[in-house]
C-alpha cells in the first residue's frame, strides 16, 4: 500500500498525539490517580500505534505498542504511577520524537531499536503481573493470550454495557414483544487484519441471516469507516438459538472470537407495538451514528479505547500556503479600494455623488472586515509553541539540580502563524535562562527567606495590536553592577560612560552580541549566543524585548509582537515628493515644534517635550533626500515609541491614516534596515515604510 | 536529411529580444523575460546599492529596478519616450526590472550566428556578456543574466 501521500497528516497527527501524551504524562506526575487522564493517555499511545503500524513504521509501532501496553496496566491499576516510570515514559517519548524526526528528515524511521527502553517498558508490566524480569516477545504473547482470556472473565464489560438510547430500547422491547430473543454479541477481530471493516461487515452479513441487527456499538457508520479498535459489539434479534449466530460470526475469516448472550432486560417502557416495526427499526439505526458521540461519552469502558477522537473540534486543516495565498488576495482587494478611494477624493466634481460615497464607505468596511477574519484565521494559539516548556522546565530542574515550577498563563492568546512559528527558540531562551542564571540555589533561596521551589512564569496577553509575552522568575535578578564590570573588561564601554549610564541602559548592555552573563559555561546556556540572538529573532518579527530587574527579587522579560505581520495601520507622511508610512502602532503623538524651540544636547538636536527630552530625527539627512532651500519655521515632529524610548521624526507633511499592505523589498536590494518594506498606495504610487526600531 | 536539419536547429535556436543601450546593441534570452513595460515613476529606496534604481509597482507586486548603465559603469540613465523596464524572472531571486533605452526587436540566432566570449576580459563592460550574435550587420552583446542579478563589489 502506498502510504507515502499520508505522510504529512502522519506527522503532524503524530506530533499532536506527543504533545497530549507529554502534557498527559507531566499531569500524571502530580496526579497519578487521574483516571481521565489515564484514559487519555492510553488513547494518544494507541491512536500512536495504530498510525505507525498503518505507516508501515515498525519500529515505532513496537515502542508505542508496548507503552500503551504499559498504560493498560495503569489503567487496570495493576500499576501504580510512580516517578521511575514517568522518567521512563518520557524517554519513551523522546525516543518516538526521534523516529519522527527521522521521519520528517528521510520518510524512515531508521534503524534504532530503542531495546533498552523496550525492555524496561516490558520489565514495567513483569512487575506488575507479579513475574520475574522476562523478554519482549514473551509479554507480547502474553498480552495476546490476555486478550481473549479477559474476554471470557470480561466479555460481559462489551456487549452488556452498552448504555442504550430511548430509540434503541425500544427497538429491543419490540423485538422482544415479537417474540424474537435479543442477544448481545462482542466480535474480536484478529491483531494483524487489515480490513476490519470489511470483515465487520462479513460479520453483519453472516448474523443478518439469523435476524435483524439492532443495535451497533461503535455505529454502523464507524464501523464502516474503521473507526473501531479490535472489537465491536452488536445487539441482533433473532429467532434462532445464540450458539448459531456465533458459530455463523465465527466461520467470517480473521476473527479472533466472538462472544455473546441474551439480554434480558430492557429498562425502556414499550410504548406501542409498531405494525411498521421494521420500518421503524430500520430508522433507529440509521440515527444511531448521530448519536455515537454522545453514547461514546457516556460509556468509555464499553469499548477499548475508540480508534478516533470522540468529541474533535469541527475545524478543517488548511495548508497555510492557502491562507497566504488568501491573504494575499484580500491585500489586492484593500489596495484596491484604496485606489478607489482616492479617486472619490481627488476627482470631487464626476464622482460627487452621495451614493457612491457611500457605497465606498460600505466597501471600506467590507474590506476591513473581511482583513480581519483571515487574519484571525490565520491566528493560532500561542499553545502550540509554549506546552513544551513544562516539560522542559521538569528536565532543566533535574539536570540543574534546583526545585523550580513553571506557571503559564494565557497559552490560548493567539498570534499569526508565521510568528507563532518563530518565536518558540526566543521564548525557549528566555525560559532557560531564567532557570540557569536567574534562579539562585536552594541554599542561597533559604538565606533570603524565598521558598524553596523557584518560580518561573510566562504570561501571554493581548494588548491593542499587539501581543505581550512575559518570562519572569523570582530569582536572583540582574547583577547590574557585575554587567557593568564585565561590559568595561570587554571594551564595550569606558569606565567613564558605564558610570554615566543609567541601571536600564546597563541591563540592555545584556543584549549585546557575545555578551554572556554565565560564570561557568553549562549545558542550558552560558554560550555567548544569548540575548542578542533572542533580540535578533524578535526584532526580525517586528517586536521588540525589555527586561526589568531588581537584585535579588527577581527579573521580568517583556517581549512585545504584533499581531500580524501583513496588514497594518499607518501614518502616511510626505518628505519632499517621496511619501513613507509609519506604523501606527508605534506613533505616540504629532507635535508642532517651533524652530526656536529645538536644544542642543550633545551636538544633538533635542527637543523639551511636556518634561521629557527627546531627541530629533531629521528623515531628510538619514534617508539622504535633498536638503529643503528654507527652513520653516514649524517643523512637524511625528513622535514614536519604542518601548520606554522616545523618537521625534521630522517630515514636511502629513498625509493622513491608512491601512497598507506591507510587501516586502525581495531580495536584490540589501544593506537596508531603516526600510521595512514597501506598499502600494491608492493611486499605484509605491511608498517605503520605515522601521521606527531601526531609527532610533 | 531535411528531418536531421529541424532537429540541430531546433535545438541551436535561441530567441533573444534585441534592446539599445547608448549606441549598442544588446540581447537578452527571452526566456528569462517577463514582460516589458514602459517607463514609469520609480520609487527610490535610500540607501540602497547605487545601481538600484528603486522599486515600481507591476499590477500589485513590488518589482526592484536596476540601472544596467549604472552597474555597467556607463553614463547616467536618460529617460525618453523609448525608456523601456525589461522585466526579468529569475527562479530564486523573484522578478527584476533593467532599464533599456530602446527596445528594438527581437531576433532569432542559431549558435553559429553566437561567437562566445571569454570571462577574463578585463573590461568590466564585458563581463555581463557571455556572447557577440551577428545577425546580418549588426552586432548584439548577448547578456548573461546571471552576471547582471549578482551582486556587484564596490
Amino acid at each position: 500500500m502506498d502510504v507515502s501521500q499520508y505522510l504529512e497528516i502522519f506527522i503532524d497527527e503524530s506530533a499532536e498525539h506527543l504533545q497530549t501524551l507529554s502534557d498527559c504524562i507531566m499531569t500524571l506526575e502530580n496526579e497519578p490517580d487521574n483516571k481521565d487522564t489515564i484514559n487519555e493517555v492510553f488513547r494518544a499511545a494507541h491512536s500512536l500505534k495504530g498510525m505507525a503500524g498503518t505507516m508501515g513504521f515498525k519500529r515505532m509501532q513496537h515502542l508505542t505498542h508496548d507503552m500503551e501496553n504499559v498504560f493498560q496496566e495503569v489503567r487496570s491499576d495493576k500499576i501504580k504511577v510512580d516517578s521511575s516510570m514517568i522518567d521512563l515514559l518520557f524517554e519513551c517519548l523522546d525516543a518516538i520524537e526521534g523516529y519522527l524526526d527521522n521521519i520528517k528528515a528521510t520518510s524512515d524511521e531508521g534503524t534504532e531499536d530503542n531495546e533498552i527502553i523496550i525492555k524496561s517498558l516490558n520489565d514495567f508490566i513483569a512487575k506488575a503481573n507479579g513475574q520475574a524480569v522476562s523478554e519482549a516477545p514473551k509479554t507480547q504473547e502474553e498480552e495476546k493470550a490476555a486478550a481473549p482470556e479477559s474476554k471470557s472473565g470480561g466479555e460481559s464489560e462489551n456487549y452488556s454495557d452498552i448504555e442504550l438510547t430511548d430509540s434503541e430500547q425500544k427497538a429491543i422491547a419490540e423485538a422482544k414483544t415479537a417474540g424474537n430473543k435479543v442477544y448481545g454479541l462482542t466480535v474480536f477481530i484478529q491483531k494483524e487484519c487489515l480490513l476490519k471493516a470489511a470483515r465487520a461487515f462479513l460479520v453483519f452479513r453472516a448474523v443478518e441471516e439469523f435476524g435483524q441487527i439492532l443495535v451497533y456499538r461503535p455505529s454502523s457508520q464507524d464501523i464502516e469507516d474503521e473507526r473501531f479498535d479490535l472489537d465491536f459489539s452488536i445487539y441482533i434479534s433473532s429467532a434462532e438459538s445464540l450458539d448459531k449466530i456465533i458459530a455463523a460470526a465465527k466461520n467470517v475469516s480473521e476473527i479472533e472470537n466472538v462472544v455473546g448472550g441474551e439480554i434480558q432486560t430492557v429498562q425502556a417502557p414499550v410504548e406501542e407495538k409498531a405494525v411498521e416495526e421494521k420500518q421503524e427499526v430500520a430508522a433507529k439505526t440509521e440515527t444511531a451514528p448521530a448519536q455515537t458521540a454522545a453514547a461514546t461519552g457516556k460509556a468509555p469502558a464499553a469499548k477499548k479505547a475508540p480508534a478516533g477522537k470522540p468529541a474533535t473540534n469541527r475545524t478543517v486543516r488548511v495548508d497555510i500556503e492557502k491562507l497566504d495565498a488568501l491573504m494575499n488576495q484580500v491585500s489586492e482587494l484593500i489596495i484596491a479600494k484604496n485606489s478607489l478611494v482616492s479617486i472619490s477624493s481627488s476627482e470631487g466634481g464626476s464622482f460627487a455623488s452621495q451614493s457612491f460615497h457611500d457605497q465606498i464607505e460600505y466597501l471600506e468596511r467590507i474590506t476591513t472586515n473581511l482583513h480581519e477574519s483571515v487574519m484571525k484565521v490565520r491566528m493560532v494559539p500561542i499553545e502550540s509553541v509554549v506546552n513544551k516548556f513544562p516539560r522542559m522546565i521538569r528536565d532543566l530542574s533535574r539536570t540543574l539540580n534546583k526545585k523550580m515550577e513553571l506557571v503559564m498563563t494565557g497559552e490560548d492568546t493567539e498570534l499569526d502563524r508565521t510568528v507563532v512559528d518563530q518565536i518558540g527558540d526566543p521564548l525557549q531562551h528566555l525560559l532557560r535562562n531564567s532557570a540557569d542564571h536567574g534562579l539562585e540555589d536552594a541554599a542561597l533561596r533559604a538565606e533570603r527567606g524565598k521558598p524553596e521551589t523557584g518560580t518561573i512564569t510566562l504570561n501571554a496577553y493581548q494588548e491593542g495590536n499587539n501581543v505581550i509575552i512575559q518570562v519572569g522568575d523570582d530569582g536572583n535578578g540582574i547583577d547590574t553592577e557585575a554587567v557593568k564590570s564585565k561590559a568595561i573588561e570587554r571594551g564595550i564601554v569606558t569606565a567613564e560612560q558605564a558610570d554615566a549610564m543609567s541601571q536600564k541602559e546597563i541591563v540592555n548592555l545584556l543584549f549585546l552580541p557575545s555578551f554572556s552573563m554565565a560564570k561557568k559555561i553549562t549545558d542550558i546556556s552560558g554560550r555567548g549566543v544569548g540575548l542578542d540572538v533572542v533580540k535578533s529573532n524578535i526584532e526580525q518579527l517586528g517586536g521588540d524585548v525589555e527586561v526589568t530587574t531588581k537584585m535579588g527579587v527577581g527579573s521580568l522579560f517583556t517581549v512585545r509582537l504584533p499581531l500580524t505581520l501583513a496588514i497594518i495601520q499607518a501614518l502616511m507622511v510626505e518628505i519632499r515628493d517621496e511619501k513613507y508610512a509609519i506604523a501606527l502602532g508605534s506613533i505616540e503623538t504629532i507635535e508642532d515644534v517651533p524652530i526656536s524651540d529645538i536644544k542642543y544636547v550633545q551636538a544633538n538636536e533635542v527637543i523639551n517635550l511636556r518634561g521629557k527630552v527627546i531627541p530629533l530625527i531629521r528623515l531628510d539627512r538619514i534617508l539622504d533626500i535633498e536638503p529643503m532651500e528654507q527652513e520653516p519655521e514649524n517643523l512637524i515632529v511625528v513622535i514614536v515609541k519604542r518601548g520606554d524610548n522616545f523618537a521625534g521624526l521630522v517630515v514636511d507633511n502629513l498625509m493622513g491614516q491608512q491601512e497598507i499592505v506591507i510587501k516586502s523589498l525581495g531580495k536584490y536590494i540589501n544593506g537596508n534596515k531603516l526600510i521595512s518594506g514597501a506598499t502600494i498606495l491608492g493611486d499605484g504610487e509605491v511608498a517605503l515604510i520605515l522601521d521606527v526600531n531601526t531609527l532610533m | 536529411m531535411a528531418e536531421n536539419r529541424i532537429e540541430t536547429s531546433e535545438k541551436d535556436i535561441k530567441q533573444y529580444i534585441v534592446a539599445r543601450i547608448g549606441n549598442e546593441k544588446y540581447g537578452v534570452d527571452i526566456g528569462y523575460i517577463d514582460n516589458i513595460v514602459r517607463m514609469q515613476k520609480i520609487t527610490r529606496v535610500p540607501k540602497s546599492q547605487a545601481y538600484f534604481k528603486g522599486i515600481i509597482n507591476l499590477r500589485g507586486e513590488i518589482v526592484p529596478v536596476m540601472s544596467i548603465r549604472t552597474k555597467m559603469g556607463l553614463e547616467d540613465d536618460v529617460f525618453t519616450n523609448a525608456t523601456r523596464i525589461i522585466i526579468l524572472k529569475i527562479e530564486e531571486k523573484g522578478s527584476l526590472g533593467i532599464i533599456v533605452d530602446e527596445v528594438c526587436e527581437v531576433v532569432t540566432l542559431t549558435s553559429e550566428q553566437i561567437d562566445p566570449v571569454g570571462n577574463d576580459a578585463k573590461n568590466t563592460k564585458d563581463t555581463f556578456i557571455n556572447g557577440i550574435g551577428k545577425n546580418g550587420d549588426s552586432l548584439i552583446s548577448l547578456f548573461e543574466i546571471n552576471a547582471i542579478i549578482e551582486e556587484k563589489e564596490q
